[in-house]
């Protein structure tokens, strides 16, 4: 069948859109707090009793130094295979499931990312000072720049991208 | 890259990360003991096993209570919000008189509701630790009282003498080696020896009087070293209730108002503690015996007062 000689679809590469970038994350987290963290769910259940509110389980979190180092540990190790999820993901494929879905990629400024960009821009999820004052500044800054990066993706010089289509 | 290819590494690094995290949660769970603090329920079980001792020196597999752990475990009890009442799940002999009166008194300053539950045996220093709690349940027939203190030894200056060794006594101070099993003791340091006795277990018996609300007249016809079964310490006012688990449960649910979700507040040894408990054992045997050889020391005393 000869084939038709239509014209190309004219792209470009463009900052992805936020409400994407934020339903990824969404979706990743559900992902990794599903299948990666799972095994988790039996040490937390044996630490916190579920009946207790919010605020006994702080009181109890702050009752001794021991329990504080418990929590500290686990809670490292879980940071820890959230970085390698998302280091493992966007090394190969520059997607993790959830921009899969929402067809957005993570692009270097140079060409090819490289290790240390990657987990910098990964760096928000460690649960160790100074790294925790990420967690409210880093996406703040997706809102404040005109290439919709957080501070970890400007300091690792990476950014998330999708695809655009001319009409 | 193909689609296929991206999902499949997509599962395989999910899978991965699982089979980690897993390990990882295997290796925390050795290396870290879960604090009791963070047990749920509302009524802690603190168990007192075998000899009460004031240090650690159980075993593989013999048990002990270690007065300092289970004091801690009885103030972590005391400060979880969500515990209500303790039990205190005795099968003890007794042990050092000081390393029961600190448990004791751990049981005492809580501001729960206490339950001592006597099981085979709750006797001597156990019984002390027992007669602190609101209440003490006792089977019909566990072995508890036995209030006294005993301070035997073994004394063998007579078999020295028949394999002609001597006891050269070098001492700087009249009473310095006072206990030695190498001599024989004189009637003085035995009336020493009997005063201090007396004064434990006079202190001892007040204690237990104070406790259960016992005249000193009463106090002293129990306090004679005699052992009771159950239920002739119920008789004595010595036990409240007899019975086993169920009974000290249901008079904390009736006393509090709830119902019971027992917690056991146990000092778990993780991996690391076995290994450096270990390790510190053989490092200590070793060093003693090249300590020995090179000091050939006598002991000074080897009496040990328990209650």
């Amino acid at each position: 069948m000869p084939r038709l000689n239509l014209p190309k679809e004219k792209t470009f590469t463009g900052p992805a859109l936020i409400w994407k970038r934020i339903a990824a994350f969404f979706i990743d987290m559900i992902i990794v707090n599903l299948v990666v963290l799972f095994p988790f769910r039996a040490l937390f259940r044996n630490t916190i009793p579920k009946d207790y509110s919010f605020s006994e389980a702080y009181r109890l979190l702050g009752s001794s130094a021991n329990f504080t180092g418990y929590i500290s540990s686990i809670s490292l190790v879980m940071s820890i295979l959230i970085i390698l999820y998302f280091y493992l993901m966007e090394r190969k494929m520059s997607q993790t499931i959830g921009k899969m879905l929402m067809k957005i990629h993570v692009v270097s400024d140079n060409n090819e990312a490289k290790a240390w960009q990657l987990l910098a821009r990964n760096l928000v999820f460690l649960p160790v000072f100074p790294f925790v004052l990420l967690w409210a500044v880093d996406p703040l800054f997706m809102f404040f720049t005109k290439t919709n990066q957080r501070l970890t993706e400007i300091l690792g010089k990476t950014r998330v991208v999708e695809i655009y289509t001319l009409q | 890259m193909k689609p296929n290819f991206r999902w499949g590494y997509a599962l395989f690094v999910l899978l991965m990360l699982a089979v980690l995290g897993f390990i990882a949660v295997g290796i925390l769970s050795l290396f870290v003991g879960v604090d009791v603090e963070s047990l749920g329920g509302n009524v802690a079980l603190v168990p007192i096993e075998g000899i009460i001792s004031g240090t650690d020196d159980s075993g593989f597999f013999e048990t002990m209570t270690n007065s300092l752990d289970t004091v801690e475990l009885i103030e972590k009890a005391d400060k979880n919000p969500g515990i209500k009442a303790i039990i205190l799940e005795i099968n003890s002999p007794g042990g050092s008189a000081v390393a029961s009166e600190e448990i004791a008194n751990a049981v005492r300053k809580t501001n729960k509701t206490t339950v001592a539950w006597v099981r085979e045996i709750g006797t001597s220093g156990a019984y002390w630790v027992a007669s602190s709690a609101d209440y003490v349940v006792a089977n019909r027939v566990s072995v508890t009282g036995s209030i006294g203190v005993i301070g035997s030894y073994l004394e063998f200056p007579g078999l020295l003498e028949r394999y002609n060794v001597t006891y050269q006594r070098l001492v700087s101070g009249k009473y310095k080696d006072l206990g030695s099993p190498y001599r024989e003791m004189t009637q003085e340091e035995r009336e020493i020896f009997q005063r201090a006795l007396d004064g434990i277990r006079d202190y001892f018996a007040g204690e237990v009087a104070k406790n259960r609300n016992l005249n000193k007249k009463d106090m002293d016809k129990v306090a004679n070293g005699l052992f009771y079964l159950g239920a002739e310490a119920k008789e004595l006012g010595l036990v409240d209730e007899l019975g086993g688990k169920d009974e000290a449960v249901r008079y904390i649910e009736k006393r509090e108002g709830i119902k019971a979700e027992i917690v056991e507040y146990k000092k778990e040894k993780t991996l690391l503690d076995v290994l450096s408990d270990v390790m510190g054992r053989q490092s200590f045997f070793v060093g003693k015996g090249i300590g020995s050889s090179l000091f050939d020391r006598k002991a000074a005393s080897s009496i040990g007062i328990t209650a």
